[in-house]
């Protein structure tokens, strides 16, 4: 017997995508049939499709009724009265705007180039210069007949052989394709087959006599109002998708006559466009794609994930794009910077060509230390590893310098498709990280998903608290295939290199005990079916739960090593969630007792001679670094763009030395005692003020803002800061209160701030004078440029800077540095004076 | 004449020793004594004593920022310049005491 349920809309925005999603939310979890109906309409819909709630096009005050039956209808029809009055009404609030980041402030070097300089938001980083292609808004050619259909049949048969044709083609394509490429053919195929798409289309033809480019028009419109009218971010998005899948439709049955706003790029092209589909994104020829602009993208746009995946630099949010001139002019896409650049003039091309010889400069230094084996000073060896979230990055992580995958996430295999990957799937994904490692080790983690990462095929309840809930290793028994799929798939790659298989959120040696066996039984599965796999892969464990690190000794006896995920172990630990950031000062990791808790970790795994290693955040910045050496532990592993910075900074440390630094900290009172501690040990860290790298001896700068940029640059290149624009604007906000060029043709800019990682000193000699606004009112020749930490008190480089400012007012020290013109001499000239 | 010095300015980096070391230049040149006193990143350096103040025939002070113990200074004959002055024309600031 059927429930019935009334209700009149309360919400000024009806049901649009969001209330949709909500309702949907509710009564998806239920066996029951529900059926929306919107009286006024008198449109049905299943209440489980969200798309076809959306399609009733329920307004404010319509009359409609929710009908629910199944064998759990009155738990289902409960849970609905029970959202429909308490939730409903509130559940369309108008969303926070989206946090933008503050723009970065522009080099002064550019934002006096004389270019027209658009602000807008980094999306995909890096910098790309090309002639502007633009790309229309949607549209399907004029030349197509939208209506007057006579054999109305006929024509929808034509336009439903074509969804079907299509239908095939997204089939083979999916054959083919893979990773995020085949995720996003799976989602277009979904739209061709959605039910309430395909009424939309039949609609048209059959009762308004459209033709199907008439009714595509239509269709496409229809999903794309109701989607974007949502406040959800990534319904919207789903808008470009359905333009695709329109696209695809209309070449199926019109053929080349449907191609008119196809693009074809001919050389370097930054493309601008309102919105690009991904269809339209894949159709460029990226060897000349070099930026893209978009009017609106967000971070889960399938172009985004695309344009990331390729590397192509991508900004959004220019204000008033389409009303920008751009004429096929030549244009840069600084991404870094948050800026679109266009009128360039000679000032702005120098500016990149800057740019671009820093970014390059900054990678062959890296590529040189990436090369070498990571240990400490003294030859303690610590792997450096990369941390990985799709089989894609793995070649890129090696190049980086990492010596292992210290950690494959893989839960974007997973996320966002309707079904989770097949064993053959996973087994390619996992071979192919394996093959980039080509013989060294790589750590896949499993499956880590819980109710704030929605599965739709999981159906995870919503939970008041997801972090503490039903996640990771605490679903597999209740998802017991689709948890062994994933182990088996594992077992079948470890036969292709050498794999370690590690369990999230493990707490206590049951669950150790419960993974252990299941990776046994399907090892033994593998061979009585003869399939290929590695016996010795091992096992082990994240130490996130405070409880694992206290069971480290019997964890030890089911597992063969341990990564400490500091992340989660610290939200844990501190009992404070790491997503609210005024609970900042507790997620210090820095905090004595949760340094006592790594040591604990870390002397254990060493006991039982198992492996322990850290892969959470922790583990990518070089600050970190000494006390994590003292540690002992066996492997670090981060992001890919950390690791040659990880190298070259372990390669300064000494481990005896480190050991003693984190004896000092674990007695340390306070975060901030350790702070100071780590302060104090990094300024004796043996970098010195001033190197031959950091002499130029034939600057070709031409205006102050040039030169001041091009000895920042140095330091970025030789990675002593990692954020040029935070010093550049440190040293112009020293020189605005006034002037550094005290004269006889020399300046000495200089800033105190943190963005410089070491205290340095670069040294110019520039090619031709520079105007400096000098006290003598004469140009510039000779330029001495100091980054300084800021440090309570005085110390012994600040000594040795002292001396230099007093010995650059003596006439025969200049007289010395504008003689020399050797750059290994220069530096001698002034190390002698330290 | 004897002479001594306070040099200060925003940073504390560089134009305070700069200036330091461009009075004491200037004053050997013009054959005064003088002492200076550096108050910059590093703290207080060569500092000078109350007696060393009430000896000496003026004040010197190239600060661009307020200065620490200024009080020793109270009954002085204070030269007040920026700390750019001590840089451009040392020798001005000198004549000033005549």
């Amino acid at each position: 017997m059927a429930l019935e349920q009334e209700f009149v809309c309360p919400l000024p925005s009806g049901i649009h995508a969001r209330p949709a999603s909500a309702l949907e939310e509710v009564v998806r979890h239920f066996s029951s049939a529900v059926t929306l109906f919107n009286r006024r309409t008198q449109r049905a819909a299943n209440g489980k499709s969200i798309l076809a709630m959306v399609g009733t096009d329920v307004r404010m005050g319509d009359s409609c009724v929710f009908t629910v039956s199944g064998p759990d209808e009155h738990e289902a029809m409960a849970g609905l009265r029970a959202f429909l009055r308490d939730k409903f009404p509130h559940c369309d609030a108008p969303l926070t705007a989206t946090k933008t980041e503050a723009a970065t402030p522009l080099s002064p070097c550019l934002r006096d180039a004389g270019a027209t300089i658009y602000r807008g938001q980094r999306v995909v980083p890096g910098i790309g210069r090309g002639r502007v292609v633009p790309f229309g808004k949607f549209s399907i050619p004029p030349s197509l007949p939208r209506h007057g259909v006579t054999d109305t049949e006929m024509e929808w048969q034509r336009l439903e052989a074509a969804l079907e044709k299509l239908n095939a083609t997204y089939l083979q394509r999916l054959g083919r394709t893979k990773h995020i490429e085949a995720e996003l053919v799976k989602v277009h195929q979904s739209i061709a087959r959605d039910v309430d798409f395909r009424t939309s289309l039949r609609e048209a033809v059959i009762t308004r006599q459209r033709t199907a480019a008439g009714a595509i028009e239509e269709a496409e419109l229809h999903f794309s109002n109701l989607l974007a009218a949502s406040g959800n971010e990534m319904l919207r998005e789903r808008a470009l998708d359905i333009q695709d899948v329109c696209l695809q439709l209309l070449g199926e049955i019109y053929g080349e006559a449907a191609k008119s706003a196809e693009v074809k790029l001919t050389a370097d092209a930054v493309v601008v466009a309102e919105a690009l589909t991904p269809g339209q994104f894949l159709a460029l020829d990226r060897k000349f794609l070099k930026g893209l602009v978009l009017a609106r993208a967000g971070g889960t746009s399938h172009t985004v994930i695309l344009a990331r995946s390729f590397n192509i630099p991508t900004l959004a949010g220019v204000t008033n794009l389409s009303t920008i001139q751009f004429d096929h002019q030549e244009i840069v896409v600084d991404a870094d910077a948050g800026a679109l650049v266009t009128n360039l003039t000679d000032a702005a091309r120098r500016y990149y060509t800057l740019e671009e010889r820093r970014i390059t400069g900054r990678r062959a230094r890296l590529g040189k230390l990436a090369a070498r084996d990571a240990a400490t000073e003294d030859g303690q060896r610590i792997e450096i590893a990369a941390n990985i979230s799709t089989a894609g990055e793995a070649a890129g992580a090696f190049d980086s310098g990492a010596e292992g995958v210290g950690l494959f996430r893989t839960e974007m295999l997973f996320l966002d498709r309707p079904t989770p990957p097949d064993e053959s799937e996973q087994v390619e994904s996992y071979q192919a990280v394996l093959a980039a490692a080509n013989g060294r080790p790589v750590v896949i983690r499993t499956l880590d998903v819980g109710g704030d990462k929605p599965l739709a095929y999981l159906n995870l309840p919503a939970e008041e608290n997801p972090f503490l809930g039903r996640r990771a290793v605490r679903i597999y028994p209740e998802f017991e295939a689709l948890f062994r799929t994933q182990i088996r798939a594992l077992v079948r790659a470890s036969a292709n290199g050498k794999l370690s298989v590690m369990i999230p959120m493990i707490a206590t040696v049951d669950e150790a005990r419960w993974v252990k066996n299941i990776v046994v039984e399907e090892q033994k599965k593998c061979a009585a079916e003869n399939i290929a796999f590695d016996p010795a892969m091992s096992v082990g464990a994240m130490i996130e739960v405070p409880a694992a690190a206290l069971a480290m000794a019997a964890l030890s006896q089911e597992l063969d090593f341990f990564s400490i995920g500091s992340n989660d172990l610290l939200q844990y630990f501190m009992a404070a969630d790491r997503m609210n950031t005024q609970l900042a000062t507790l997620l210090n990791p820095l905090q004595p007792a949760f340094l006592r808790l790594l040591k604990l970790i870390a002397d254990a795994a060493r006991a039982q001679q198992k492996e322990i290693s850290l892969c959470g955040e922790m583990g990518g910045q070089v600050r970190f670094l000494p006390l994590l050496a003292g540690l002992g532990l066996n492997k670090i592993s981060a992001a890919a763009p950390s690791v040659a910075g990880l190298k070259a900074e372990l390669a300064r440390l000494n481990q005896p030395k480190c050991q003693q630094l984190l004896e000092a900290a674990l007695n340390c009172a306070t975060a901030d005692d350790v702070s100071a501690l780590l302060e104090q040990f990094s300024a004796q860290v043996n970098v010195p003020l001033l190197e031959t790298d950091l002499v130029m001896i034939d600057c070709d700068a031409t205006t102050k803002a040039e030169v001041i940029k091009q000895a920042v640059d140095r330091l970025f290149v030789m990675g002593r800061t990692d954020d040029s624009p935070a010093v550049e604007d440190a040293v112009w906000r020293r020189e605005a209160t006034y002037s550094t060029g005290f004269g006889h043709g020399f300046a000495i800019p200089h800033c105190q701030t943190n963005a410089v990682r070491f205290n340095s000193l670069v040294l110019l000699k520039l090619k031709s004078p520079v105007e400096w606004n000098s006290l003598d009112g004469q140009p510039v020749r000779v330029v001495i440029l100091l980054g300084i930490r800021a440090a309570k008190g005085g110390n012994a480089h600040m000594q040795v800077l002292a001396k230099l400012a007093r010995q650059i007012m003596d006439d025969d020290f200049r007289a010395e540095l504008e003689r020399e013109t050797d750059p290994d001499r220069l530096c001698a000239v002034v190390q002698k004076i330290f | 004449m004897n002479f001594v010095a306070v040099t200060a300015c925003p940073t504390g980096i560089a134009h305070t020793y700069m200036a330091a070391a461009q009075l004491e230049k200037t004053a050997k040149k013009l054959g005064h004594t003088i002492k200076v006193e550096t108050q910059g990143a590093m703290g207080i350096q060569n500092e000078l004593t109350q007696a060393e103040v009430d000896a000496a025939d003026a004040v010197i002070l190239a600060t661009d920022i307020a200065i620490e113990q200024e009080e020793r200074f109270a009954n002085a004959r204070k030269i007040q310049v920026p700390v750019q002055a001590a840089l451009k024309d040392p020798e001005a600031i000198f004549a000033q005491a005549k």
